[in-house]
């Protein structure tokens, strides 16, 4: 399995909005409005801003269903997933399955490996 | 005004069992974990391992307790700056609670923590070559 680098933090928030004129005020980050937005399917929305090689994802969740919601019930805001950018999903899959790790299909580049597997850690893989 | 954060430092993986969950990590991603610190006196165990710019720093209790299933979360980002004291300065004269910069563990550098105003997510900032490195703590 080939890792090539951390490719984004995602960090859950009430209020997206917010949030990036929080990390654009005190720290000088810019969000890139060219990706993020409303994401139905999974009852979030998101916004990207890059830090270095890597981003920071903002997710806000829109419906009261989901991991995203469940973790703002939960915990209200913070950490919340590790996104490891890899060369090929498809292989990394079944590098892990191999291994035992109980992992997701991928699906549109992107695998989660469950949290089980990872001491509890929400980790993303990512082809991009 | 800018604090002149380039990129993520690290990324803290916070866990009960520090050593179980970086071997996890090393033998599922396939990376290799560069650095073992066990700091007397702090009551810590810290493993590093590094995916291009950013370290991954598992850290926890010098030895996890017997009987207990390891348990891991994300325990925040640490920012690396050119000069910490400026960013510390500039973000206190925006209102943001930031402690004095003060040695970190990697010799040389200097952290400040950054304790609210981050949506959640413990940060601080970090800055390589701050200090000699023979002025650092005993231990660190």
């Amino acid at each position: 399995m080939k890792t090539r680098k951390i490719d984004h933090v995602g960090i859950v928030v009430k209020d997206i909005d917010a949030a990036l004129a929080t990390f654009s005020r005190h720290f000088g980050f810019q969000a890139d409005g060219s990706r993020g937005g409303e994401v139905a399917a999974l009852g979030i929305k998101n916004a990207f801003m890059p830090v270095g090689e890597s981003d920071l994802e903002f997710i806000q969740p829109t419906s009261d269903q989901g991991p995203v919601a469940k973790f703002a019930q939960e915990r209200g805001e913070g950490q919340f997933m590790l996104s490891i950018a890899v060369e090929d999903v498809t292989a990394a899959v079944e590098h892990l399955r191999g291994l035992g790790v109980r992992v997701g299909d991928p699906s549109n580049g992107v695998a989660f490996v469950s949290m089980k597997s990872s001491h509890g850690v929400n980790l993303q893989l990512i082809q991009r | 005004m800018s604090i002149g954060a380039t990129h993520i430092d690290h990324i803290v993986i916070a866990s009960n069992d520090s050593a179980a969950t970086a071997k996890l990590f090393s033998v599922n991603l396939g990376i290799e974990i560069k650095r073992v610190m066990s700091r007397p006196g702090t009551g810590s165990h810290m493993e590093f391992a590094k995916l291009q710019e950013v370290v991954l720093e598992f850290a926890g209790p010098p030895q996890p307790k017997e009987g207990e299933e390891p348990r891991a979360r994300l325990g925040g980002f640490v920012l690396a700056v050119d000069d910490i004291d400026a960013a510390v300065a500039a973000l206190r004269a925006k209102g943001v609670d930031v402690g004095d910069a003060h040695p970190a563990v990697q010799p040389g550098a200097k952290i400040a923590g950054i304790r609210a105003g981050t949506h959640g997510v413990p940060l601080a900032l970090i800055q390589y070559n701050a200090t000699p490195v023979d002025s650092q703590p005993a231990g660190s």
